[in-house]
């Protein structure tokens, strides 16, 4: 499996002297193409810290995050944000829509204030929010929209330019267990059916379990990882009772 | 099966006696209203671990005198134990034999807390990622019953998850605390008075 995602060594400390506090240890990370890769942590273990490097919103103190082989931090703010902007799809924990705006509009906003043409960045919005469940809402302001279908379209507005990674911070922390659910159904789908890359941060066990991989986090080091076997049968564990 | 690998445990500490083994599993799983043992379940057990070969017999003099039988582990013994650390329990059964595992870790030293309860969370995990793969293959309309079975297996696994969390919270805090040894309490009767 190719690496979407590279951290060397990622370090970042907040702060100088004696008030310096260190987010993360040296993190070395490899995210494959297509992997979805939960990222878990008591907080404060540095989760978020980890994904705000890796998607070019925070330079790190120390080491190197390399996307699709192009390392950033040798880029300028300039080019890193043209990254951010081109490759790279974000989901919040809030949905940061725009209130006046259509489903569509919302989904199809990025693109446009980065000049693609409108027909074109609709045709992209159309497609993504039609695979997310909500053909039948593309004209639905965000107030007549429910939280989870709130939370959808800033799922095909992550999607709709074609990033390289899709990274989500706490996708569900806003939602009840239901929609919590289908949102993370629904990124398990955008990963096993159209091998897209996540990187999901959640401190949720159960939002958690429908990744390829669980990376758990504790005082800004990797302490253990799980690797979830697709197959049902496998990885069950088989002792003998006495 | 735990009180077995719980009994092979507290050996790896030291040899003890029969009924010593009994007040030292009571202490370190919280006491005789948490969980009893009857001494007889204690000396069935101790003598399946000897023909197993896993612990031996070795001769004791009391401070009378008298001849106790004391246990000691062997090294098969050791090598059941350690892989008997290493392997995760099944969650239907974690609450009593994980449980007496993670105690006996916190309690002897014999392997690091982290690793059993890692262990235990990589497989609860991987078993919560099978549920929720079987369930989004089921038709809500036609698995109805299927699928809420799903949802509280889920749910009980996710409550799992959360106490491995809030165990590795909690060893932390307390770092690593002694085994509670019981106070022995005298055999039998109260000696002097007798009934009659």
């Amino acid at each position: 499996m190719e690496s979407m995602v590279v951290t060397e060594n990622l370090t970042k400390v907040y702060g100088k002297g004696e008030t310096a506090v260190t987010a993360l240890k040296g993190i070395n990370l490899s995210i494959g193409q297509g992997e979805f890769v939960a990222v878990m942590g008591p907080s404060g273990c540095g989760k978020s810290t980890l994904l705000y490097l890796i998607g070019g919103l925070d330079r790190p103190t120390e080491g190197k995050v390399y996307l699709d082989g192009q390392e950033l931090s040798t880029l300028t703010d300039n080019q890193v944000t043209e990254i951010r902007r081109r490759k790279m799809g974000f989901v919040f924990q809030f949905y940061n829509l725009i209130p006046v705006l259509s489903a569509l509009e919302n989904a199809a906003l990025p693109m446009i204030l980065d000049g693609v043409p409108v027909a074109r960045a609709h045709e992209r919005a159309r497609l993504w929010l039609e695979r997310v469940g909500l053909s039948d809402r593309l004209d639905h302001r965000p107030a007549e929209l429910s939280g989870g279908q709130q939370q959808r379209v800033a799922i095909a507005r992550a999607l709709a330019h074609e990033p390289l990674i899709i990274l989500a911070d706490e996708p569900t922390g806003n939602l009840d267990s239901r929609a919590g659910d289908e949102i993370a159904t629904l990124l398990r789908q955008i990963s096993s059916e159209w091998g897209r890359t996540i990187l999901m941060v959640t401190h949720d066990p159960r939002i958690a379990a429908y990744a390829d991989r669980i990376v758990f986090l504790k005082d800004g080091k990797i302490v253990d990882q799980t690797h979830l076997n697709g197959n049902a049968q496998e990885g069950r564990i088989n002792e003998a009772d006495s | 099966m735990s009180v077995r690998n719980a009994l092979l445990g507290l050996l790896s500490q030291r040899p003890r006696h029969g009924y010593e083994l009994l007040q030292a599993f009571e202490t370190m799983a919280g006491g005789r209203e948490v969980w009893e043992v009857k001494p007889a379940q204690v000396y069935t057990t101790l003598a399946r671990l000897k023909e197993n070969g896993l612990i031996v017999e070795v001769p004791s003099g009391d401070e009378n005198g008298n001849e106790r039988q004391m246990y000691a582990l062997t090294p098969a013994g050791r090598d059941e134990l350690k892989s008997w650390f290493e392997q995760p329990v099944r969650s239907e059964r974690q609450r009593d034999e994980f449980f007496i595992k993670l105690m006996l870790a916190v309690a002897t030293g014999y392997v690091d807390p982290r690793e059993v309860i890692y262990a235990q969370r990589s497989s609860l995990y991987q078993e919560l990622h099978d549920l929720t793969e079987r369930r989004m293959t089921l038709d809500p309309r036609r698995d109805l019953a299927h699928i809420l079975l799903l949802d509280q297996a889920i749910m009980h696994i996710e409550a799992d998850l959360r106490w491995m969390d809030m165990i590795e919270a909690r060893l932390d805090e307390v770092a690593r605390q002694p085994l509670p040894e019981p106070e022995m309490r005298p055999r039998g009767r109260p000696p002097g008075k007798r009934a009659g």
